[in-house]
């Protein structure tokens, strides 16, 4: 009878399978309660980068609203965005009126990068520690300052693959391929050509950076600053870069 | 010893098929006892370019479900005897391919003494390209000189580095080569199609050979006889050569200059 029940179960598990994966999603961070006003913003970007862009899900980030909006008023700004042509799967994480927001629109919270809530949770010890992060040189030592540890990928990174160095520094010894992906909460070092996108800094680092002996990226990001290159400028196509954040702007020089 | 070689490319129509038949003949010239397996379930065309599609009784799938056994599936090519097609089938789906199946085949032939297995795969990503090189020791990888078959191509490497049995048991991913078919060198040097070097680079692995585009292709496929048979033909002799690299002999690239134009057209342009 046992066997007969497991049996049973283990048949109704079969109709799906859970799994988990690591998904890198793109945060949609609304400054402007206005529908309209939203949905030219986000079409500009799609038309950018519709390769990236199109149909791609997002999470929607109401948190610079003050005050947030009702059901009502999300509801809309969710639909804008829709229009304008990515899909949102959910709200990032806030306060408790982001909570009951997710509740009433039956969406789920997707924490954003770490480091945007952790300091919020304990603002005064979170705020210094985040303050000498960004005065300290690069590489950005551990808080327990601890030596800097890093992933080491020593093969090329081929097209549809994806690297991920979570809390570390990534090296890439070999080229990262068209549509590949890498992605480093650190910096990324890749010794060889970057012809697809990295992302460094993705739990908000913004000291991180981006090196690579041959540039040729269709996107590169900081932190969440993204540049797309639809075209390479040639002062730098081919070359050795080094890619950091200054006052918000990405800045791109050879090496 | 027995090698098995996938051959491989994630695109369609960049000659997979085409190369899977002139290589098998190449190495059976040789003296290499050789079998090679139609993995596109469903779109059976080796048979028809080894023109063997008249004899086929039995194929892959029948032998994977055991409704014959690999004696009887495996079909004799007409030209020489230590050649063997095991051909597709053209009614099932693509389910009737299983791992165990596959592996239990590859086994058998083993166990028949042969030298070389060479899989031709069929496009794409999905089953039945992944079951023709998952039990895999070497790649070749075939390529047009384009954008959108060297993505694919990437693509592919990617795989090879990590869904193959080798690549499970971390005994690495294997010797993998790139063979480039339908190669226009008049058009390389014009800039509409991507150079040797160009597909080399981006893609980093060694190339085997550089098959050039000839229109003695199709002419051999349509009459059955694997291209390399032609002598004549530059696709052809390009294809011995890429055999002989295959088996580790040192040979210089052929076909891959676009012939230089004489005196008066150098001068005057036309
Ligand atoms: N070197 C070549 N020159 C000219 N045509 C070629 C060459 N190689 C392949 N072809 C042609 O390209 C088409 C696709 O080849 P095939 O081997 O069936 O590709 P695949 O198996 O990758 O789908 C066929 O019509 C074939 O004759
Ligand atoms: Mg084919």
């Amino acid at each position: 009878m046992n066997a007969r029940t497991s049996g049973t179960a283990a048949e109704a598990l079969e109709a799906a399978d859970v799994r988990f994966g690591q998904v890198g999603i793109a945060n949609v961070r609304v400054r402007n309660a206005d529908p309209a006003t939203l949905r030219a913003a986000i079409e500009l970007r799609v038309r950018e980068a519709p390769a990236l862009f199109e149909r791609a899900p997002v999470v929607v980030d109401l948190s610079f609203l003050s005050p947030q909006p009702d059901a009502a008023g999300a509801r809309a700004l969710l639909q804008a965005i829709r229009d304008a042509g990515m899909l949102p799967v959910g709200l990032a994480y806030g306060d408790e009126a982001t909570d009951a927001l997710a509740h009433q629109l039956e969406l789920p919270l997707i924490a954003k990068f770490r480091a945007a809530y952790e300091r919020a949770a304990s603002a005064q010890p979170a705020a210094e520690h985040a303050t000498h992060t960004a005065t300290a040189a690069a590489p950005t030592p551990s808080a327990a300052g601890e030596p800097v540890t890093a992933l080491q990928h020593p093969h090329p990174v081929r097209t549809g693959q994806q690297v991920y160095a979570q809390g570390c520094d990534l090296i890439v010894v070999g080229a990262v391929a068209n549509g590949a992906e890498v992605l480093a909460d650190g910096n990324i070092h890749i010794y060889g050509a970057l012809r697809g996108r990295a992302f460094a800094g993705t739990a908000g680092d913004k000291a991180a950076r981006i090196f690579c002996s041959e540039f040729r990226a269709e996107i590169v990001s900081i932190a969440g600053h993204y540049r797309v290159f639809e075209e390479l400028p040639s002062s730098f196509a081919g070359r050795a870069v080094q890619i950091w954040l200054e006052h918000d702007k990405l800045q791109i020089d050879p090496l | 010893m027995t090698e098995t070689i996938v051959i491989t490319s994630g695109k369609g129509g960049v000659g997979k098929t085409t190369t899977s038949a002139s290589l098998s003949v190449g190495l059976a010239l040789r003296g290499h006892k050789t079998a090679v397996i139609d993995f596109d379930v469903g779109l059976r065309n080796l048979d028809l370019i080894m023109g063997c599609e008249r004899r086929v009784v039995y194929d892959f799938v029948n032998v994977i479900q055991n409704e014959a056994t690999l004696k009887q599936a495996l079909i004799r090519d007409k030209r020489h005897d230590n050649l063997f097609v095991l051909a597709a089938s053209q009614t099932r789906d693509k389910e009737a391919l299983t791992q165990e199946g596959v592996g239990r085949v590859l086994d058998g032939l083993q166990q028949d003494g042969f030298e070389y297995i060479v899989c031709d795969s069929p496009a794409g990503i999905e089953k039945g390209a992944h079951l023709a090189m998952y039990f895999a020791d070497r790649a070749v990888v075939v390529v047009n000189p384009e954008v959108s078959s060297v993505r694919d191509s990437d693509r592919i490497l990617g795989l090879l580095a990590s869904k193959t049995r080798r690549a499970e048991r971390g005994e690495g991913a294997g010797a993998q080569h790139l063979l480039l078919t339908r190669y226009n060198p008049v058009r390389v040097e014009a800039g509409e199609m991507m150079s040797v070097g160009d597909v080399e680079e981006i893609l980093g692995i060694p190339v085997l050979g550089v098959i050039p585009e000839s229109e003695q292709v199709l002419a051999a496929s349509n009459s059955g006889v694997p291209v390399i048979h032609d002598a004549t033909s530059i696709a052809g002799q390009a294809y011995t050569d890429a055999v002989a690299r295959l088996l580790g002999e040192d040979v210089p690239m052929r076909f891959i200059d676009a012939p230089k134009k004489g005196f008066f057209k150098r001068m005057f342009g036309t």
